[in-house]
């Protein structure tokens, strides 16, 4: 009778496990998320936005960030912006951000223009040469990073033009994991389910 | 913390520009220019169809020669994305004429300049670049 219980738990925790991979939306076809132990901090910067307001991407802990480097002379560049407006808009809500760092020497005599043209409805900073450091250098454009909560860089960087779905299917992984200060203190249903019919 | 580096180097290469010979108060020479991107990568033309890219352009330093009109080689269209860009790729020439002014001194010299450009292939873009620019010269 015991061994009949926990069989049924276990293929219960299963199917739930199964049912919330569903419905988290597809994995990354790319490369899988980097274990949360084995991510590296997102170097900090502050770089001032197109209002002269100074932003650091410290500001952005506790969302997921698209951290997205990039220039108005850039044609791939331009190919994922409307994507990072679609993004912002849905889903800003479950905190997350798209923050555009503009590598143009020429500044925001360039910039303000291609903002107002291309209506970015996101963030974007003018970026530095200290900031391209940081990142390794920036040499080539687009280059892209999926920030997690904690600020943790969570993929390998997406270098030239990605898919819209490689972003979307990183965004939504990142999402569905719970803000960190909860993350720690609380088990995901299934898995809690799981550990709970187990102990019986 | 060097996360990646891609290099901007040896995209566009231009060959060593040999010797010209100019004679003072004739109406000059041209010299050509070799250039030579790298396959699968496009520069700019010098005259963009989007005002935000940056175009391919020749400048010289004041020098013992006067630089005049300077051409370019017709572009191609190539497409990327929705947009339609004009660009160089594989080797082509840029012409300068060179003319030398009475009064200059005979015997060598060199005239420097310098070619800016930015290269992209279909997926990314480089940081735009120069590159030095020495033509040794005979004034006669």
């Amino acid at each position: 009778m015991r061994f009949s219980r926990s069989i049924v738990a276990v293929g219960i925790a299963l199917g739930s496990l199964a049912f919330f991979s569903a419905c988290s939306g597809p994995r990354s076809v790319r490369a899988s998320a980097k274990a949360e132990k084995d991510r590296k901090p997102a170097p900090n910067f502050t770089l001032g936005d197109a209002n002269g307001k100074s932003v650091s991407l410290a500001d952005y802990k506790g969302q997921v960030v698209l951290l997205n480097f990039w220039a108005t002379w850039c044609g791939p560049c331009g190919l994922e912006i409307p994507w990072f407006k679609e993004f912002e808009q849905q889903y800003k809500s479950q905190g997350f951000a798209v923050l555009g760092v503009s590598m143009d020497d020429d500044g925001w005599s360039a910039v303000k223009p291609y903002i107002a043209e291309h209506k970015i409805n996101y963030r974007v900073l003018l970026g530095n040469d200290s900031v391209s450091q940081l990142y390794g250098g920036l040499d080539a454009l687009p280059t892209t990073f999926i920030i997690d909560r904690e600020g943790n860089i969570a993929y390998p960087p997406h270098v030239g033009l990605a898919g819209k779905n490689e972003y979307l299917s990183e965004i939504q992984s990142l999402l569905v994991d719970k803000p960190a200060s909860a993350a720690r203190h609380s088990l995901r249903p299934p898995l809690a389910a799981l550990v709970l019919l187990a102990a019986k | 913390m060097p996360l990646l580096s891609y290099s901007q180097q040896n995209k566009l290469t231009v060959d060593s520009a040999s010797r010209i010979t100019v004679k003072r108060g004739a109406a000059g020479v041209t010299q050509t220019l070799n250039v030579n991107i790298l396959p699968g990568f496009h520069v700019n033309s010098n005259q963009p169809k989007d005002e935000f890219l940056i175009p391919l352009k020749l400048t010289w330093q004041p020098g013992p020669l006067e630089a005049g009109a300077i051409t370019y080689p017709k572009s191609e269209d190539i497409k990327v994305g929705k947009d339609v860009l004009a660009v160089f790729t594989g080797s082509f020439a840029i012409q300068t004429h060179f003319t030398a002014r009475d009064s200059i001194a005979s015997g060598p010299a060199v005239m420097t300049g310098k070619l800016r450009y930015q290269a992209c292939n279909n997926e990314m873009c480089f940081r735009p670049a120069s590159i030095d620019i020495h033509v040794p010269v005979q004034i006669e």
